[in-house]
């Protein structure tokens, strides 16, 4: 057989320095390839049949994800133009709507993202509980699932915040004064989640620190366990062959 | 016997016996067995990831986010609503005292949710086998995503209900 082009590729000198693994063959080989892949390592090697189709997870997980990695590039392009404070933000916002190349098109694309992330991970959830995937050995992969659905809800309810319009200064006052019900503590929750009485400047640096910071962290070390388990748990599972 | 020796992987065959295979009959269903990742599994990821991408891009060509005016702690508008994911609670809160709706209900359905596995110790999978569950999860479904629409679509100035088609409150 011809070599196909990516073969020659990788055998140039700067092909081999790139590329270090043989061309893996036998079953084994691939195997090692795929452990071997620094991209590949969160997956599993293997995985059963019936796991491939549509039906079995609607695919949520990864259009969740898809829908992550799509908010971090537009979020990352907005961040460029935003400033929180509250004599500049809404500003910013026309600014970018206006005068910044894609400015309008990308904040489209991070609002519309969100709201189907949220729409995305709930219904992940749903899924997972109809099929009984939350049985052990997955219980604990389940809770980080929790742990996943509230931290999408927080990123999305500080991102609400952040462009300083009626739509998201009120929103964000009917949803804190919640906080000052909890009991013993309510006052105290309501001035950290706040910085003062009411929404403010304080409120708005806060949710902003939290939502391009902190939360985005927290979530991602998150979802790499979420995976990290969910590729461990499959070969746990007695449902499947205990195989590679 | 001037005949060649078959070679096969390498080795030489001396016989064939006849009758089942020694380690016994393939007892694993043709949905159990296990298949490479790649490339089963991350091509159809692929996919998905790429039409749902594809489905965000074209929405945003065609929608704009919505912003209002300014914000102006002087004019409170009315309806004030909740973002549409806590606005069942908001729903909830206009029947029952916010202590309940407001705090009390959501920490109970984080804790519910996080409780669930090692509550539900019944090891079957199939949905008819699990009725409890299945039925208890349905019935907060549907009253959760009921209270939803209902504070998205349904309410209008001083929390009143008004029609979706006598007028619009529902923002995103």
């Amino acid at each position: 057989m011809k070599p196909t082009v990516t073969e020659r590729v990788k055998e140039t000198t700067v092909g081999r320095s790139i590329f270090r693994v043989p061309d893996r063959q036998t079953p084994r080989e691939r195997a090692e390839g795929h452990w071997a892949n620094f991209f590949l390592h969160l997956y599993p090697v293997k995985i059963r049949r019936e796991e491939l189709g549509f039906r079995y997870s609607w695919y949520l997980g990864v259009i969740s994800l898809t829908l992550f990695v799509s908010l971090i590039v537009s979020g990352v392009y907005l961040m460029f133009f935003y400033v929180p404070s509250p004599t500049t933000a809404y500003g910013n916002i026309q600014f970018l709507q206006t005068s910044v190349p894609f400015g309008q098109f990308i904040r489209n694309v991070h609002r519309w993202s969100a709201h189907l992330m949220v729409v995305a991970v709930m219904a992940h959830m749903a899924k997972v509980f109809y099929r009984g995937a939350y049985k052990p050995p997955r219980e604990f992969n389940w809770v980080i699932g929790v742990v996943l659905l509230v931290l999408t809800l927080l990123m999305s309810f500080t991102g609400y915040l952040l462009p300083w319009d009626q739509l998201a200064y009120w929103a964000i006052t009917v949803g804190t004064s919640l906080a000052a019900y909890v009991p013993f503590v309510g006052k105290q929750v309501s001035q950290l989640l706040l910085g003062g009485p009411q929404v403010s400047s304080a409120t708005l640096l806060r949710f902003y620190v939290l939502h391009v910071a902190m939360l985005p962290v927290i979530l991602v070390m998150a979802i790499v366990i979420h995976l990290w388990r969910w590729r461990k748990d499959g070969t746990l599972d007695p449902g499947g062959e205990l195989d590679v | 016997m001037s005949e060649e020796p078959r070679i096969v992987d390498g080795s030489r065959v001396l016989g064939v016996v006849p009758g089942k295979p020694a380690v016994g009959e393939e007892k694993i269903p043709a949905r159990q067995r296990l298949v490479f990742v790649w490339p089963h599994l991350l091509v159809r990821h692929a996919v998905a990831s790429l039409g749902v991408l594809l489905f965000v891009l074209a929405v945003s060509l065609v929608f704009d986010a919505p912003l209002r005016e300014i914000a102006n702690p002087m004019s409170t508008p009315n309806p004030e609503k909740a973002p549409w994911y806590f606005v069942g609670l908001q729903e909830l809160l206009s029947h029952l005292h916010p202590m309940i709706a407001g705090v009390l209900l959501p920490g109970l359905i984080v804790i519910g949710l996080v409780a669930l596995p090692y509550i539900d110790r019944n090891p079957q999978k199939r949905a008819r086998y699990r009725k409890v569950a299945v039925w208890t999860f349905t019935l907060f479904l549907v009253a959760w995503l009921a209270a939803t629409i209902i504070g998205f679509a349904f309410r209008g100035p001083d929390w009143t209900w008004v029609w979706p088609w006598n007028g619009w409150y529902g923002e995103l």
